[in-house]
């Protein structure tokens, strides 16, 4: 087609180098007057677009007459989704922050759309897209690996990303901005279903725009299990189901829209169960077995509950008289007897404050800290002690003000300074959320926009300092002043906006931390109750029904959404009552199940058909090993006798090895997950030879020590050696090899038979050992 | 220097000092182990008597009770010393009659009213700083040393009170009988009676268990649920403890309606600026609730002096009245000067518009009280004092500009959270009563990291020293007038030199000199500063300020600053001042405006010094921007050359001192064990002799 020097109109192309198609001649001296383009009809999921435009000539008036053939791609809803389905704007690639990847830069995601025009026409002297001969445009040239591209081959040249991509640059590389149809909604087929395991099943993507007008754009979204181990997903949308029973969800995203996928994953046909049924948390978690075909393991035996719920309370193990006292009664509600008992202890206190304290910073970064940790520890502690309601709690913490030992939660102030980091860091323990992603850009799995994140930044707006006469720390006040906060990238001044949610005016004579404390507790507010039962649920059933805990998501279902809605409803119910929470959960048959997989349940590992058993956390374990060895952990400048789980800081760690080899947190972090809770052989070396555990075993004055120079009879030695490990007595064949060790005889290193009551000391502390190495002792099960 | 004792600070033994006296002093050295440092580390200031300790820390009324004292330099400590008649100390005698090293048998007379009380000790080199003495009506308990065991619990009977040290990194037990249904009320004094100890108080059952804790040193107001055995336990904040861990345990039955008495405590620096003159004691309005909202505002008319809670949590009280235009009220609000961890802020609102058209627009907003001179940042270096003479409470000037209905928005910008009733606040508004405060404190060292010891100091003299005090007003209602400042009552050979506040600032400088050959004495100081305001005289005492405590490293520990109620002055000739820097005539010196003035420096040199050269700066009012100097510490005589044409001096009578810091090599006095030791590099201020100048107006040509 050519055009010589005739006047002539191309659509939409906005430069004038290029021919190509979608061109109409012009009269000479002719003006448009007005053009439109619309959408003509969607034929097999595609836009069929149609141009109309009125010119004028000589003053007269003419109508053109389209024919505009080839579909106009459009760059926002054609061009970035290839993109970003090749992965060009992944964080890792061209979105990488700073200046992308060898000066060419695009938004993560493509979720600055011109931006990326810029980017893409603009930038590196127009040479990156050619649309006189479009394939030899470096954009295509690179991903399709025709030049070296450190990326890789991103796009085949006989892909459709590919041709579309070709065309668009093709027809003059327009960029239709604001004109494009808004995606509005982004649907998936089916949104759920139950898939048995191994079966597989295709997942269909359905964009919906402003316009109303919808496209599948399934070849073109990204999918993402939040689960692997259960199904497993293609770049095509096509899932798999694999071995393991339960719910899994699959996300699908398309440029800033995410819908998922639910898949119920059951192990056979609905089972039968008769497990005593002792509150809502049973009907909802034996429903969702039920449905699953899952059958859960018989409830635990009095000795494995008191241990685990002794540990899970009070982080400590059961002592031999609460042991002896627990199994001689007869009581038919002992269980929730013991578990009331524990709630109303210290240590129940001292254990939970461990746990706060941890989340909330209480980092010791210099020797002048330590009033401030100690007073902000106390606080929790002491807060947990008098079963603090936990929306007092959270607004006390929030709305702190003052000196640090006037008011401790001031001290969390000290250590968070930054309004962002504290925005971040409540979003991420009370809701649940994690909003760091939507400072730089829209969140890639979730609602969250800049908008949203510099909203809830404005309620810590007017968080006034002083400085004070101690060391690193300053009075914190509210600042009078109408609060807000300035989304970097558009430059608005926000008022505070609590998750995307307005909230009332708020003057400048109120704290709106305040505000933001009074929205979280509103019983209709979908986060704070919710972030708080999923992570105690997590505490005592090891996983969460949202996992991770503190990522709540649209994106990441929980495993069952009606248990957990039971909980939360419960929670707001009691008035955020923690104990009460505690006590539903822990007196639940759910809890109390046996950790001893049947065949029928081997495989679950998200419905709670079984306890999951799990490492005692660092200080439990120190502790433990002290109790059973009778000896003691001195910490520094701390009263003789301070257990582990009652440290107040992260400072302790420096002196313990053992605290550390066993994963305890710094305290740097708002994630659980800080919190190392996995094995390594580390911990298997040191159990087995370090210098401190042998101490321990060594202990004058010991178990060990006191047992062999008991007069009681072995057997009876031996139970209270079970008795304190595992809160049960031995087995008939753990017995016999205890009997039989203890009766060896002991040789020196000249082989000659060591003093009987030495030999003696050393048999209880060999046997103590092997005791501390077993799994039933290292683990709550 | 030539004498054989040249590396001997002073050298004039008192003729009593014994051998015995030595060991003895020894022992109270020993007792406290801050004590005098062998290290090779420069100390900081001059040693200076210290009382840190009195066990027990407190009696009853109308009885005897035996006090054993600690501290730094007690050597040869004399007498214990109190701020009021009604408690008088004897040396407790043995069997032998001789006296007890550091004990003291004190009497409280059944007349001396309950409260706290100045304790000081006259020793070898002088007065002592204060340690506060408490006394009361209950019983005192002194518990066994060992009752940090839950089965070693001390019993506390009802309505007594113990008073205990806390071991370090320990907890103390106490048990009591409680009654079903008996209120209690456990308080520990602590931090208010110069206690390093930041108390945590817990009431725990029978077994043990904690049932409830306080950790902000209030009290524990706590009804038994059941009849036995109950514990309390004590330990500090961060479980230190030793000797400077001392407090006053009080266990006492209140009936159910009874209300919480206030317990009596040290006071802040910046209480020093509370009550104004004429404020009754209690005030005659009380705060009305409800009174959050504009509707529900409190009517009140002006002027006024009202009591208010900030209670409950982020309570908001609103005062409405009637302004007329051109009326000017100054508002003030007491709240963190009466001892709570406030801070009161007032927002000043107009109505504007009538029915729904109703608005109230802000006019006026006050906030704090800014220190009249700025204090140290807790920086590498002081860069100011270290102490705040400024309060989180507001003082300010409202100037009506139009006729109309106002409303005072009072709030507590702490108490967003805090539901405490205690957290009372004094609103008072009135017409202008210019007037002043004044507080003072030794002038402080501009040293590195924080180091503080230098402020913890009596004003205990050796003969032939000159020190400076920093004195600071803070003004009330615009006054802007100068203020005089003087001391009545020095001992014999002490003079002080009293400058002027000039109009409009907020820093003065009093200079005490001890003559080179004054004789050992002391006296109780009467320190006033005097002004006249609108024709009247006014005459208000000056409050001393000190550090509670020497504070080696401010980083680490929190500094304790408070007011002292008295001002001993004492003067020693056990030591004398390792350098004197006297004007070579006592005379005036003269000049003429423009010139330049040269004043010759005598240098009286009684140690050996690390380094040859003092810097020095000038005090007086005009004469701070003389730019430093520098004389040689081995010369003999050394000249300050004043331009007084770059000082724009004009005509006048000036009194002038100067000052620097030197590092003496000191020892001990000739009779101390430690007087063979290696010298300690000690740094001190240095302050000349003050000088008088008259500056003449310029001869007509």
């Amino acid at each position: 087609m050519s055009f010589n020097s005739e006047p002539k109109l191309c659509l939409p192309r906005r430069t004038s180098r290029a021919g190509g198609a979608a061109c109409v001649r012009l009269a000479a001296r002719s003006r448009v007057l007005g053009l439109s383009i619309v959408i003509v009809s969607i034929v097999g999921g595609e836009l069929v677009l149609g141009a109309r435009m009125a010119l004028a000539s000589d003053g007269e008036a003419t109508a053109a007459q389209p024919p505009v053939t080839p579909r106009l791609i459009s760059f926002t809803n054609d061009v970035l989704p290839i993109l970003t389905k090749a992965g060009c704007n992944a964080g890792a690639c061209h979105a990488k922050a700073g200046n992308g990847q060898n000066g060419f830069q695009l938004s993560l995601l493509g979720f600055e759309p011109q931006d990326d025009y810029v980017h893409l026409v603009k930038e590196g002297r127009g040479r990156r897209l050619f649309p006189a001969a479009p394939d030899q445009s470096l954009l295509l040239r690179k991903a399709s690996g025709r030049l070296p591209h450190g990326g890789g081959l991103r796009l085949s040249p006989d892909s459709p990303g590919y041709a579309t991509l070709r065309d668009w640059i093709q027809q003059g590389t327009a960029n239709d901005g604001d004109s494009a149809p808004a995606l509005v909604a982004l649907a998936v087929d089916p949104p759920r279903t139950s898939l048995a395991s191994g079966q597989q099943r295709q997942i269909k993507a359905i964009a919906r725009y402003a316009d109303g007008s919808e496209r599948d754009v399934t070849t073109l979204a990204q999918y993402e299990s939040n689960d692997k181990s259960m199904a497993e997903v293609d770049e095509a949308g096509y899932a798999k189901m694999l071995d393991i029973p339960g719910k899994v969800a699959i996300m699908v995203r398309f440029q800033g829209k995410v819908a998922v996928f639910n898949a119920s994953i059951p192990l056979g046909p609905k089972a039968e169960i008769s497990l005593p049924v002792r509150n809502f948390v049973d009907e909802l978690a034996l429903a969702n077995l039920r449905e699953l075909g899952i059958s859960p393991s018989p409830v635990c035996d009095d000795a494995t509950f008191l241990r685990r719920v002794t540990l899970d309370i009070a982080g400590r193990l059961p002592t031999l008289d609460e042991a002896a006292s627990f199994h001689a009664n007869n009581d038919p509600r002992k269980r929730e007897r013991v578990i009331d008992q524990l709630l109303d202890s210290p240590e129940y206190a001292d254990y939970f404050a461990n746990k706060w304290t941890a989340l909330l910073k209480n980092r010791r970064d210099d020797v002048s800290d330590i009033t401030s940790n100690f007073a902000f520890y106390s606080w929790v502690r002491d807060g947990l002690l008098a079963n603090k309601r936990y929306d007092q709690f959270v607004r006390e913490l929030l709305a702190a003000s003052g000196t640090v030992i006037g008011n401790p939660p001031v001290a969390w102030y000290k250590r968070v300074k930054d309004p962002k980091q504290q925005l971040e860091d409540v979003a991420q323990l009370f809701l649940g959320v994690r909003l760091q992603c939507a400072q730089c850009h829209h969140h890639p799995f979730e609602r969250w926009s800049q908008d949203d994140y510099y909203g809830m930044a404005a309620f810590f707006s007017q968080v006034g300092r002083k400085p004070t006469s101690t060391r690193g720390e300053e009075l914190i006040f509210h600042k009078r002043g109408i609060a807000g906060a300035t989304n970097v990238k558009t430059g608005r001044l926000l008022k505070p906006a609590a998750m995307s949610e307005t909230v009332p005016p708020i003057a400048a004579d109120d704290d709106p931390r305040l505000k933001l404390a009074d929205w979280m507790n509103r019983p209709e507010n979908p986060f704070f109750a919710k972030a708080l039962v999923n992570r105690y649920w997590k505490h005592f059933l090891r996983r969460g029904l949202i996992e991770p805990e503190d990522d709540i998501r649209d994106t990441n279902p929980p495993t069952n959404p009606e248990l957990l809605a039971a909980l939360e409803r419960h929670f707001v119910d009691s008035r955020f009552d923690l104990k009460a929470l505690i006590r539903v959960i822990a007196s639940s048959s759910t809890y109390q199940l046996s950790s001893a997989p049947l065949p029928s349940n081997l495989a679950d590992q998200q419905n709670y058909s079984r306890f999951y058993p799990r490492r005692l956390p660092a200080e439990v374990l120190l502790d433990a090993i002290d109790d059973l060895s009778g000896a003691r952990t001195d910490f520094p400048n701390l009263p003789i006798g301070t257990r582990a789980i009652a440290l107040p800081d992260n400072s302790y760690n420096n002196a313990s090895p053992f605290l550390k080899v066993f994963g305890r947190p710094e305290n740097e972090s708002v994630c659980e997950c800080e919190r190392v809770q996995s094995s390594s052989l580390a911990q298997s070396l040191h159990i087995m030879n370090a210098a401190d555990i042998k101490s321990k075993l060594t202990t004058a004055g010991g178990r060990a020590d006191r047992l062999a120079k008991s007069e009681l009879p072995v057997e009876r030695r031996i139970e209270e050696l079970y008795r304190a490990a595992y809160s049960r007595d031995p087995r008939a064949d753990e017995l016999k090899v205890a009997l039989d060790y203890l009766s060896e005889t002991r040789l020196d290193a000249a082989a000659k038979p060591l003093d009987p009551a030495a030999a003696a000391t050393e048999n209880f502390q060999d046997l103590i050992w092997a005791l501390i190495n077993t799994k039933e002792f290292l683990f709550n099960h | 220097m030539n004498d054989s004792r040249r590396y001997t600070l002073g050298g004039i033994p008192p003729a009593a000092f014994s051998v015995r006296a030595a060991v003895a002093a020894m022992v109270a050295a020993a007792a406290f182990s801050i004590g005098t440092r062998t290290c090779s580390a420069q100390s900081v200031g001059l040693p200076l008597p210290r009382l840190l300790t009195t066990t027990p820390s407190g009696g009853q009324i109308g009885t005897e009770v035996d006090v054993t004292i600690s501290g730094e330099h007690l050597e040869e400590a004399a007498d214990l010393l109190f701020d009021h008649s009604g408690l008088t100390a004897t040396r407790k005698l043995d069997a032998e009659g001789k006296a007890v090293p550091n004990v003291y048998r004190v009497k409280i007379a059944a007349d001396c009213p309950s409260g706290l009380y100045e304790a000081r000790v006259l020793a070898r080199l002088g007065i002592s700083s204060s340690r506060v003495f408490s006394v009361g009506a209950l019983p005192q308990v002194v518990p066994p040393s060992a009752n940090t065991r839950l089965d070693a619990a001390c019993e506390l009977p009802v309505n007594s009170v113990c008073s205990a040290v806390l071991t370090n990194k320990s907890v103390d037990y106490y048990v009591f009988q409680a009654r079903q249904g008996q209120r209690y009320l456990i308080h520990c004094a602590a931090r208010g009676i110069d206690s390093k100890l930041d108390a945590v108080l817990i009431v725990a059952d029978g077994a043990g268990k904690d049932l409830i804790a306080e950790r902000r040193g209030g009290s524990i107001d706590f009804t038994a649920t059941v009849d036995g055995r109950h514990l309390i336990k004590v330990h500090d904040l961060t479980f230190k403890g030793g000797p400077s861990c001392f407090y006053r345990l009080s266990l006492r039955e209140l009936s159910a309606s009874e209300r919480i008495p206030i317990f009596p405590s040290t006071q802040a620096v910046n209480t020093f600026s509370w009550p104004p003159e004429g404020v009754a004691a209690v005030a005659p309005l009380a705060e009305i609730e409800p009174n959050q909202q504009p509707e529900q505002a409190q009517k009140i008319q002006l002027p006024c002096d009202l009591a208010g809670t900030f209670f409950p949590a982020a309570d908001v009280d609103r005062y409405e009245f009637l302004g007329a235009k051109g009326d000017v009220w100054w508002i003030e609000i007491a709240s963190e000067r009466l001892g709570r961890p406030t801070d009161a802020s007032v927002l000043v609102q107009k109505r504007t518009g009538e029915g729904a058209a109703e608005q109230w627009v802000d006019v006026a907003e006050f906030n704090d009280i800014p220190a009249p001179i700025k204090p140290s940042s807790n920086g590498y270096s002081y860069d100011g004092p270290p102490y705040d003479g400024g309060s989180s409470d507001l003082l300010g000037k409202l100037e009506i500009k139009e006729d109309g209905v106002y409303q005072l928005r009072v709030s507590d910008l702490f108490g967003g959270t805090r539901n405490d009733e205690r957290n009372v606040y004094r609103l008072c508004i009135r017409k202008a009563a210019p007037d002043f405060a004044l507080t003072a404190w030794r002038l402080h060292f501009e040293l590195r990291n924080g180091d503080r010891n230098a402020v913890s100091k009596p004003l205990a003299l050796r003969a032939g020293t000159t020190v400076a005090l920093e004195v600071v007003a803070m003004r009330r209602d615009g006054f802007d007038g100068e203020i005089e400042l003087a001391m009545d009552g020095l001992p014999p050979g002490v003079t002080a030199h009293g400058f002027k506040i000039p109009a409009g600032q907020s820093r003065g400088i009093v200079i005490v000199s001890a003559d080179q050959d004054a004789s050992p004495s002391w006296g109780n100081v009467s320190f006033t500063g005097r002004a006249t305001i609108e024709g009247v005289p006014r005459t208000h005492p000056v409050r001393m300020a000190e550090m509670a405590w020497p504070i080696p490293d401010a980083w680490g520990e929190i500094p304790a600053p408070r007011l002292v109620r008295n001002l001993p002055v004492s003067v020693t000739r056990w030591e004398l001042a390792p350098l004197t820097i006297s004007p070579a005539e006592k005379n005036v010196y003269e000049a003429t405006v423009g010139s330049k003035l040269t004043i010759p420096l005598l240098h009286t040199r009684r140690s050996e010094f690390s380094g040859s050269v003092l810097q020095l700066r000038t005090f007086g009012p005009g004469f701070e921007q003389v730019p430093r100097f520098d004389v040689s510490i081995p010369a003999d005589r050394s000249e300050a050359v004043l331009d007084l044409a770059a000082l724009k001096t004009p005509p006048g009578d000036y009194l002038i001192a100067f000052y620097g810091s030197a590092v003496a090599k000191y020892r001990p006095g000739p009779e101390s064990p430690t007087n063979m030791s290696p010298p300690q590099d000690t740094v001190d201020i240095i302050v000349s002799e003050p000088i008088n100048i008259r500056v003449k107006p310029a001869e007509s040509k």
